[in-house]
């Protein structure tokens, strides 16, 4: 649907509302993978995963990390509620990299343990990964 | 009559306290405006938390299963609990953490006469200081929370919490704190926050057309998440309220210190006049004596 911007994103985390503008499409991760948002959705609530939320907009395309949390997709409203949402712009690979050799260096010995680890080293994964990509 | 320099002397301490007490007032009144305005982003949060908690169980009851979380069942026995307290770190604010230790205070006579076990952690110098003096003693202080609370640090808090909870160690979260109400009043209260009493709030609760959502995963699965969700968002609210409280306790607090001073300045004048006056006629009067003693 080139032209219009015809959906409203509405970012929020605990803290603040960080984004509420017009955007022509959009992709996040789900739980269980990546999805897209054109306008005219059904309705839908979702939970949300762990990396790269892409917004296509009459003004180009932003790229923020995401972490978490949940979606709402009502009308032309898409609401995502998440935990932490930063500028793929402002993470360091340095930084990433150093998280993940951090949860890498865990050492987990009960079942909670161990699927927290993969969680954080998934997430630190991902951050690397998106450093890396928007920093190239 | 007391003398015109000692006088002075006082006029001018009461002046300086004035100054203190005005600039506290304005540098409340600054972060006041802050802290309102990081509550009112906040509460979007919550507000929308609610939202799709309403939106959840409406298609659950349809569909005939009540939703059932660890976070929000009774345990079958209240045995240990914490109590959270959260006061400021810096004094000069009025009533407010009188306000809120008192509460505590309450509380903690109550389990101890139920013989119940009860955790007490407490957020801010002052409550610190107060149980130290009260030789009550606390499980957990922190006084990293100061005027604008990041809800990173909450979560961590939070995180325990659940954890806690869920394992069965505690059977009860209480948390003392003075609600924001409106700008002219808030109130010292203590909320049970677990087990979560009702997910959603009265507003929520008359929505408008029903939709049908799609749901990714199933809507069970997504409460199994939304539930600790809007336990943290509102231990964080907890701790934001207090935050704005407490600049408005300290503004209060401050105008009406910066009044007083006023009204002192003023009563320290009149006698600054009425001794320097009858200083200059005891004076004259002895000059005349001393002039018709020579005659």
């Amino acid at each position: 649907m080139a032209g219009g911007d015809k959906l409203r994103l509405i970012v929020v985390t605990p803290e603040r509302t960080l984004l509420d503008e017009p955007v022509a499409a959009l992709r996040f991760p789900l739980y269980d993978g990546d999805i897209g948002i054109l306008p005219g959705r059904i309705p839908l609530v979702g939970r949300l995963g762990t990396g790269e939320l892409r917004i296509t907009a009459a003004a180009g395309a932003t790229s923020y990390f995401i972490d978490g949390g949940f979606a709402q997709v009502l009308g032309s409203t898409v609401t995502l509620l998440t935990n932490r949402a930063v500028p793929s712009k402002e993470i360091s690979a340095a930084d990433a990299e150093k998280q993940l050799a951090e949860v890498l260096a865990r050492v987990a010995k009960t079942d909670e343990e161990t699927t927290a680890k993969q969680v954080d080293q998934q997430r630190a994964r991902k951050m690397l990964n998106l450093a890396q990509k928007s920093n190239s | 009559m007391a003398k015109a320099r000692a006088i002075i002397k006082r006029l001018k301490a009461v002046r300086n306290v004035r100054k203190i007490t005005r600039t506290m007032e304005l540098v409340a009144t600054a972060r006041f405006k802050k802290a309102m305005d990081r509550a009112t982003q906040a509460a979007a949060y919550t507000r929308k938390i609610s939202e799709i908690v309403s939106d959840l169980s409406n298609t659950d009851q349809e569909k005939g299963g009540a939703f059932t979380h660890p976070l929000l069942q009774q345990h079958p026995a209240e045995k240990k609990s914490i109590l959270l307290v959260i006061t400021s770190n810096r004094g000069l604010c009025g009533g407010y953490n009188g306000g809120v230790l008192r509460l505590a205070q309450g509380r903690i006579r109550q389990a101890k006469a139920d013989q119940l076990p009860l955790e007490i952690e407490v957020s801010g110098k002052r409550g610190i200081g107060f149980f130290k003096f009260q030789k009550i003693e606390t499980t957990a202080s922190y006084t990293h929370f100061e005027d604008k609370p990041s809800f990173e640090e909450v979560d961590v808090l939070a995180r325990r919490f659940v954890q806690l909870f869920v394992s069965g160690e505690i059977d009860r979260l209480d948390v003392s704190y003075t609600k924001f109400e409106t700008m002219s009043r808030q109130k010292s209260v203590i909320e049970t926050l677990l087990p979560i009493g009702k997910l959603t709030t009265a507003e929520s609760e008359k929505t408008g057309p029903k939709v049908e959502y799609e749901f990714l995963p199933s809507p069970r699965e997504i409460l199994e998440e939304l539930v600790p969700a809007s336990f943290k968002a509102r231990l964080y609210k907890c701790f934001l309220d207090a935050a704005v409280s407490e600049q408005i306790a300290r503004m209060v607090a401050m105008k009406s210190a910066t009044d007083n001073a006023d009204e002192m300045i003023r009563t320290i004048r009149a006698q600054y006049n009425r001794a320097r006056q009858s200083q200059i006629t005891s004076e004259l009067s002895e000059i005349i004596g001393g002039a018709a003693a020579l005659e």
